[in-house]
């Protein structure tokens, strides 16, 4: 299985670049078993992106209201129209961008996860995540590299139907 | 690309020929994939697939269903495309470490020119393509052209956009100039001078500040001639312009404007056509950089020497002119900053422009269904506005309630999409 692991998110931005430092951080522990990525842009550009890959699991930060930073959530493609890169008012979505691929007869990943991470902090400067986020990025990365592996991890990610707010 | 300009002249800095030849090839390459982005999956859809079919229809997989898989390809294709160039020049598609203060990090070399310059056929047939479309499908079309031509899309304001020394369309650099909306030049200014020119009004219910004329003063949110509101996207930059650099974006322009029978043009519409039009011209300025043997120069950055204090970096964003002006310390760490993006040009106009397309399309009584929602959501589509960029706010979401108000003031209904 063709697999790709995708960080998006921007660096200089605290908690938003929680993606790009998970991937980075799964770099050296995936070799051979999957493609790690990073990207600022989603958009359109997903469409060449997860082209050629059976599965692709994106990691992105989010920002729901009411929810404690740190929290992982793990979403399928139909739950996201809601992260900060996956949605947006002049580019269309990862829905549609996977819609878009496979109607222009482009092999996309049957199989997508989304690991998105609550932020504290991504409107400020700066090139650390915060403590909250920060803490979370070494139980992140083990759960993925064990999905990777199909070895298992124990999952510090939750379905987004568990989120603390469900009319938020 | 602003902010680099303002870094620039913080550090009171003049850049190498080269170095701003290659930010702007490196910037053409960004504009074609901005607007290419906004047509072909946001904007074209209502046109393709019809202002009121439904949304899951009313989207890109709509348009290929109707234009056809080739097109599809092809936009991913050349997005892709210009995103290398991008990388090619600068190192990232987005973000970029290269510009930096006095020029940009590194020179471009022999062989990525030579890949540049074998895409150029193929970007400037893509900004063919765009225009070929809109005729095809809009413009012989009565029932879209009537869309276009019609009063339900208008807004009569002063016109914003950078021209070179021959008042034509330039992104990267030139003087802002200002038509009021006979066409008449009342307004031209550099970089250095935006505070005289331009100032911020502020409302108590928004995050987003409505800039207007400094001379002709705060006067609400009134359009028609005197008006201190001004425009600054695609149709803006062409009104303020007398014509475009180069030449099939020129016949492109003068097409435009023999259809609608002069300039300026007030129809909101027109947005899109000139999008398209300034799409062609990224593609034909990128072909000039390239073709350019100045372009190779290793002299790309001069290191700065002079102590940092202030500076102000103006170019044209695809949303309209942006403006970083940057107040720093000896040690060039910023004190202060005032950006006017592009998006924020726009702010009184996107909220005129809507209420206009409201009254005329809901009217007195109406039932607003989906498909008229969607006409006065078109009204917002045409500035292709970023908020988060404006406002600084990231939601990822785009809420929309319409409240149906009688003459009394009274709320009869409110349509709402969280």
């Amino acid at each position: 299985m063709k697999t790709l692991v995708l960080g998006l998110g921007n660096t200089i931005l605290r908690d938003d670049g929680i993606g790009i430092y998970a991937v980075r951080a799964l770099a050296g522990r995936v070799d051979g078993a999957a493609d790690c990525r990073e990207s600022e842009c989603a958009g359109l550009d997903l469409v060449e992106m997860l082209r050629g890959y059976d599965r692709a699991l994106i990691v992105d930060s989010i920002q729901l209201e009411g929810e404690d930073p740190g929290t992982v959530f793990r979403l399928k493609p139909d739950d996201l129209r809601i992260t900060a890169r996956l949605a947006s008012l002049h580019d269309i979505d990862l829905v549609t961008a996977l819609a878009l691929g496979r109607r222009l007869g482009f092999a996309m990943p049957a199989d997508v996860t989304v690991y998105a991470v609550q932020v504290a902090d991504a409107l400020t400067l700066g090139e650390e995540c915060t403590e909250a986020v920060a803490g979370v990025l070494p139980g992140l990365v083990d759960e993925i590299a064990g999905e990777i592996s199909g070895g298992g991890c124990a999952k510090i990610s939750r379905p987004l139907g568990e989120r603390k707010r469900r009319d938020a | 690309m602003a902010s680099g300009k303002a870094v620039d002249a913080v550090y009171k800095v003049k850049i190498p020929a080269a170095a701003a030849k290659l930010r702007e090839l490196y910037y053409m390459a960004h504009f074609m994939h901005s607007h290419a982005a906004h047509f072909y999956a946001l904007a074209a859809p209502d046109f393709v697939v019809g202002p009121d079919a439904p949304p899951a229809e009313r989207n890109i997989l709509g348009l290929i269903g109707k234009v056809g898989l080739d097109l599809g390809r092809e936009v991913i294709r050349q997005r892709e495309i210009t995103q290398l160039v991008q990388q090619m020049v600068g190192g990232r598609a987005t973000h970029p470490v290269w510009n930096l203060p006095g020029g940009v990090s590194r020179a471009l070399s022999g062989e990525n020119l030579e890949t540049i310059k074998g895409f150029v056929p193929g970007l400037v047939a893509f900004g063919e393509l765009g225009l070929k479309l809109f005729e095809d499908i809009v413009l012989k079309n009565k029932a879209y052209l009537d869309i276009v031509l019609g009063d339900g899309y208008e807004l009569v304001t002063n016109y914003m956009g950078l021209v070179d020394d021959r008042n034509r369309v330039t992104f990267y650099d030139g003087a802002v100039r200002v038509v009021d909306p006979d066409g008449v030049e009342i307004d031209r200014y550099r970089e250095s001078e935006y505070l005289a020119h331009v100032a911020e009004h502020v409302e108590p219910y928004s995050y987003l500040k409505f800039p207007y004329l400094k001379k002709l003063g705060w006067q609400g949110f009134k359009e028609g001639k005197g008006t201190s509101l001004y425009q600054a996207a695609p149709l803006a930059r062409l009104n303020a312009a007398d014509g475009m650099a180069t030449p099939k974006a020129q016949a492109a322009y003068e097409k435009m404007y023999a259809t609608f029978g002069g300039k300026p043009v007030h129809k909101l519409m027109a947005h899109h056509w000139a999008r398209l039009i300034e799409l062609l011209y990224a593609a034909e300025r990128l072909a000039e950089l390239a073709a350019d043997p100045e372009i190779l120069d290793p002299n790309v950055r001069v290191i700065p020497s002079a102590t940092p204090s202030e500076g102000i970096g103006i170019i044209e964003a695809p949303r309209g002119t942006l403006t970083h002006h940057f107040v720093t310390d000896e040690r060039g760490i910023v004190t202060k900053a005032n950006l006017i993006v592009g998006t924020t040009n726009n702010n009184a106009p996107i909220s005129m422009a809507v209420k206009k397309a409201a009254q005329k399309f809901i009217g007195a009584g109406g039932e607003a269904t989906n498909g008229l929602l969607n006409m006065v959501e078109m009204a917002f589509r045409i500035f292709d506005p970023c908020f988060s960029c404006a406002t600084h706010s990231l939601p990822g979401q785009m809420p929309l309630t319409i409240e149906l108000k009688n003459a009394a003031g009274e709320t009869m209904r409110t349509i709402s999409r969280s």
